[in-house]
């Protein structure tokens, strides 16, 4: 008997969801990377940032264009994520009363288990971040004499002001410290899970690949958390 | 030995089930776990009750009928071990063990610990076999097939279909199973005509038949008593990918 | 009396000439006629395939959930075929021969040589499904030797041969359901024949799940049911392996050929305690490399490492110093039993032997023994819980095959017309005693490339009556099947259906194993019956007839062993000889050996049910023009 509970309809074949997941995970994996990367430019003085950031904006046609492709990838990224998730919801409506990982070759962790919390968390997270910064003082449709600076004769929002303002908050400071964490999982698996899924794995190179895997993800997260906290505690 | 358990029982697939919990006074270190099973059955017939339901048949590890989630492991605590291996020298004097039957919804419940696992038969069905009728065959030796491929190609083959990978998956994912056949035959000439049509058409019955999707935990790898590696999906989505391009 | 329609001709044409003669089903008549198949084992599951291949309609029946469970999925070592690729001498004579003469001379000539010729086309055909044969670099298939050859025969799949072809034809089965040609039946139990006018026409089955009865109506009734070996609670068979189907199609008509013969492998690990539910076998390979010994001294409880050369008996390399301890399968048994009752048995139960690889591994490095037989050690090891790399083996015989089964003719069909029987279930190609490697040959032989023949031979030669499944034929088998689940039910004893079958599991091994006696058939017929009148008045069922209920479905199958463990028994007491399995302590040498009778007994024995449940013997004579009829000797 097949079971009514099957899905149908776009992108319904578990290998598509799993590639389309897999290709926006990495393409994603690689924005926050730059993302992250950029953001240490802080440590080299408010400046330094904001001119990075007016760099960004100043590029025009083409920061938008990639803008509305990181939107696609987010879009996808989230819709595939959670068609997944709702489908294995369904695949196992009775639950077990006891579960144990076998260990060994198995990749099963508290970060694998919880992708779906993570990424909607990140999700929500992404909202909040993009109306803080993005679309905060000084932002598109947002302005704001005060978040304006001159640099070498440039003018220029002044984010640098208003990451600072934001990250002497202890809530937020923290709170974003935590959702790094989860990024932190999220990666743990993602970025392995993507290799995988993408059939790009061969025997020799799935423990390699895990670790690095692992690596990247632990890195991401703490270039991330780096910034926010040396604010918070005025080292710079 | 003795031994405590608590043991799912559901009379049915649309009737709920609950937990049962039994003592076996005479267990013995040198017994399988599905014979200290026969044991508590044997005391419950005398005792007027119905006896717990499950799976067996070959008893020797290669039919893949028995299967139950023994504390939380498809199969219990020992690797590449079928439960019908599994031997009560590795509990205790007064152990607690809890036993579940395979969860997922394309595996429904029958009676107690056995599921029905048709499923895997209609994922067969559509198309892991080679196409080619009885008397066709030309020489076995025409062909010759490098020793690695052939000897990669067995390991894929050993699949018992027990359904341990679909049960430990935290998805409830075929796709171990499913990855194993298509793996199996793609790697043999014999089964190169009809790659892409087999991995199209066995990956969309997977899906079918409600299954969860792979989500790489690689938990199936570590229950399946063949130690079947995951390296099978990823070949499954080369040959899909590969099928969908065409 | 019994014709066994041998078709005319010099031996190796024989199979020739019946395939250029027999009749043929025009291919779009052949949708027209539905054929049973029951078992989706090795015969069953290619046969299956095969007729839907060729157009007929196939109705599949199997009692595991899935086709792919069929207990031909535990074969290990491999199958023979005389392809002669390793160039030393093979050819589809000596293959012939050396099946003949491995049989000891009791099975068909004809049926045995059409055997050796049609094995080389199944290697053929499971390497065109994808069958994963072990190769060797240059890409082309690997041998090696088994057990009663002087040649390299025998293809393999690592371990799990058996596992591998069987996949074959499940696959080959798949696509057939795939394409609408097959409709599939499993967890479905055969309970009945149904005859109508003289001829096999349905079947009885009771759906496992639910408890229903259906009624399954064809032009043809195929038994793939498998062998009888569960007859002694104890054996290497899987634990739904039951003789019900041959049975019930043996009260409705079909002769039971041999029962005697029942094959007792050397190789098995010991019982352990009361609660054993099954032997497990290990490849007979093992003996290559391992000794057999006992102490000398009965009494003797020392550790075997700390029992020195001298008080071990190397009962094997003794009695026979040319063969040692590659005595064949019947003759290495019957010595353990020997030593057991002589109470030099080891271990707990003092029912095992040992098997000691410490010289082998002296000689050659573990390494050498690990890559040999490494997953056979790991595979002892998970079971017993003891390292044969460092304490020697416990060995034991456990029974194995049934070489007996229902009569067949050459066409391999019963005494009721349109009933055929396949593989295991039937009697024919193995004489007293199967050799290695030739179980799986013999049932995709009859399978894949027998049947075909020989059943659109049957269909276009016979006019086949227009009735349905509201026949009173039907109604009459129903009835009778659901009556006795009924009754089953309706004893409700104090004995467990267990116990009743592990009680006559003991009759069978103690009075019809190994070694027989008139006396101790006599005593075994006796007790035999007096357990089933027992079994019918005392047998606890548990549950009810509408569900899932496996003991249920034991119960029956015990109360049919009950009735074929005597007729294995009579069958033994009128067999006045010692041959093959078949081994009777009257008919043997000075020096222990195994003593045939030719003069009387170069016949198939077999015996007719009457309907007041006795049993009448007829016989077929066995005439030999091919092959010279000697004594095996591996003194």
């Amino acid at each position: 008997m097949s079971s009514s509970s099957a899905e149908s309809g776009w992108l319904s074949s578990p290998i598509l969801k799993k590639v389309v997941t897999g290709v926006t995970g990495l393409g994603l994996t690689l924005f926050v990377l730059g993302h992250m990367i950029g953001n240490l430019t802080m440590f080299s003085g408010p400046d330094a940032y904001n001119q990075y950031a007016h760099f960004l904006v100043s590029l025009g046609p083409l920061f938008y264009a990639v803008e509305i492709g990181l939107l696609a990838f987010f879009v996808f990224h989230i819709i595939t994520g959670i068609r997944i998730a709702m489908g294995n919801r369904r695949a196992r409506r009775s639950r077990y009363a006891v579960r144990r990982t076998a260990g060994g070759p198995s990749r099963q962790t508290v970060a694998s288990r919880s992708m779906i919390i993570t990424g909607l968390l990140l999700m929500a997270f992404l909202v909040i971040h993009l109306l803080s910064f993005k679309f905060g003082p000084g932002g598109p449709g947002n302005a704001n004499a005060a978040y304006f600076t001159t640099v070498d004769g440039v003018g220029m929002r002044d984010l640098a002001k208003l990451v600072h303002e934001k990250f002497q908050t202890p809530w937020y400071t923290f709170g974003y410290t935590i959702i790094m964490l989860l990024l932190m999982l999220h990666l743990r698996h993602g970025v392995w899970s993507a290799l995988q899924s993408l059939g790009a794995m061969r025997p020799s190179l799935t423990p390699v690949v895990y670790t690095i895997g692992g690596l990247l993800g632990a890195g991401i997260a703490a270039g991330f958390i780096v910034m926010p906290l040396a604010i918070y505690f005025g080292f710079i | 030995m003795i031994i405590t358990l608590k043991v799912w029982r559901q009379e049915g697939p649309d009737v709920p089930g609950r937990f049962e919990t039994y003592k076996v006074p005479d267990a013995n270190p040198h017994m399988s776990f599905l014979e200290m099973l026969d044991v508590l059955n044997e005391q419950l017939i005398k005792e007027g009750k119905d006896p717990v339901e499950f799976d067996y048949d070959c008893r020797e590890g290669i039919c893949g009928s028995c299967g139950v989630v023994i504390d939380g492991q498809a199969h219990g605590p020992q690797r590449r071990t079928a439960c019908c291996q599994l031997h009560m020298r590795h509990y205790r004097d007064g152990d607690t063990i809890v036993i579940e039957p395979w969860r997922a919804e394309g595996f429904p419940v029958i009676r107690d610990l056995v599921v029905d696992r048709t499923a895997f038969d209609r994922i067969v069905e559509a198309g892991g076999y080679v196409s080619v009728n009885t008397g066709a065959a030309p020489d076995a030796n025409s062909i010759p097939v490098p020793k690695d491929d052939a000897d990669l190609s067995m390991d894929y083959a050993t699949c018992i279909g027990c359904g341990a990978c679909v049960a430990a998956c935290p998805n409830a994912s075929a796709s171990l199973f499913t990855a194993a056949k298509i793996s199996h035959l793609a790697l043999l000439p014999q089964g190169d005509p009809e790659r892409e049509r087999r991995a199209r058409s066995m990956v969309d019955q997977m899906a079918t038949e409600g299954f969860g999707d792979c989500s790489n935990h690689a938990e199936c790898e570590a229950v399946c008593p063949k130690g079947i590696s995951i390296d099978a999906i990823a070949r499954m989505r080369r040959e899909y990918m590969r099928a969908v391009r065409r | 009396m019994l014709d066994s329609k041998i078709p005319a001709g010099p031996l190796k044409e024989k199979w020739d000439n019946y395939k250029n003669s027999c009749k043929l089903v025009n291919p779009a008549n052949k949708r027209k006629h539905t054929v049973l198949v029951v078992g989706t084992g090795l015969a069953g599951g290619s046969a299956a395939a095969t007729l839907a291949e060729l157009g007929y309609n196939v109705k599949s029946f199997c009692i595991q959930d899935s086709p792919r469970r069929a207990h031909s999925i535990a074969a290990q070592g491999g199958i023979n075929a005389a392809k002669n690729y390793p160039n030393d001498g093979d050819s589809v004579w000596r293959l012939f021969y050396d099946t003949i003469k491995g049989g000891d001379y009791r099975s068909r000539e004809a049926n045995v040589y059409r055997l050796a010729q049609v094995a080389n086309n199944i290697i053929d055909q499971a390497v065109a499904q994808g069958v994963p044969f072990a190769r060797e670099y240059g890409g082309l298939l690997d041998n090696r030797s088994f057990g009663g050859a002087q040649v390299s025969r025998t293809f393999y799949a690592r371990g799990q041969t058996g596992q591998q072809l069987l996949l074959g034809a499940y696959q080959a089965m798949s696509r057939q359901i795939h394409a609408g040609n097959i409709e599939m039946f499993s967890r479905r139990e055969m309970l009945d024949l149904v005859n109508i006018n003289g001829k096999a026409r349905g079947i009885i089955t009771r759906n496992l799940v639910t408890g229903e009865m259906e009624r399954h109506i064809g032009d043809a009734v195929l038994l793939c049911t498998g062998g009888y070996a569960n007859a002694y609670y104890l054996s290497t068979n899987a634990k739904n392996s039951n003789v019900t189907a041959a049975w019930r199609a043996h009260k409705r008509g079909a002769y039971f050929a041999n029962p005697c013969y029942t094959q007792i492998h050397p190789t098995c690990i010991p019982v352990s305690g009361d609660y054993q539910s099954k032997l497990t076998l290990m490849s007979e390979s093992l003996r290559n490399d391992g000794r057999v010994w006992v102490p000398k001294d009965p009494s003797d409880e020392r550790k075997p490492r700390d029992i020195p050369e001298e008080d071990r008996d190397y009962y094997l390399e003794r009695r026979y110093p040319s063969f040692g301890n590659l005595v064949p399968r019947d003759v290495a048994s019957r010595n353990a039993k020997n030593v057991a009752d002589e109470g030099r048995g080891v271990g707990e139960t003092k029912l095992a032997v040992y098997l000691d690889f410490a010289d082998a591994i002296n000689r050659l490095g573990k390494d050498t023994i690990e890559a040999r037989y490494g997953n056979l050690f790991e595979m002892y090891e998970r079971i017993t819980g003891e390292n044969p790399y460092e304490m020697p083996m416990r060995i034991f015989p456990a029974v194995h095959y049934a070489m007996g089964g229902l009569w067949v003719d050459y066409e391999l069909q019963s005494t009721v017309p349109g009933l055929f029987v396949l593989g295991e279930a039937n009697f024919s190609d193995h004489g007293a005693n199967r050799l290695g490697a030739s179980a799986l040959m013999q049932g995709l032989s009859d399978g894949y490339f027998v049947i075909p023949y020989t059943l659109g031979n049957y269909i276009a030669g016979t006019s086949i009556d227009a009735v349905d499944t509201g026949h009173p034929a039907f109604a009459e088998a129903e009835d009778a099947a659901t009556r006795r689940i009924d009754q089953l039910l309706a004893i409700q004893g104090n004995k467990t259906i267990v116990e009743f079958h592990r009680e006559l599991g003991k009759i069978m091994w103690d009075e019809v194993g190994m070694s027989r006696t008139k006396e101790g058939l006599l005593r075994g017929i006796e007790q035999i019956s007096a357990l089933r009148d027992e079994f019918w008045q005392n047998v606890l069922v548990p549950g009810e007839p509408t569900h899932f209920n496996k003991y249920l479905e034991f119960a029956g199958r015990v109360a049919d062993f009950l009735e074929l463990g005597e007729l294995v028994a009579r069958d033994a007491l009128e067999r006045e000889e010692s041959c093959g399995g078949h081994f009777r302590e009257e008919y043997q040498s000075p020096e222990g050996e195994a003593m045939r009778n030719d003069e009387d007994f170069t016949h198939v024995a077999a015996w007719e049910h009457s309907g007041d449940g006795s049993h009448v013997r007829h016989t077929e004579d066995l005439e030999f023009e091919n092959v010279q009829l000697t004594t095996r000797s591996y003194k």
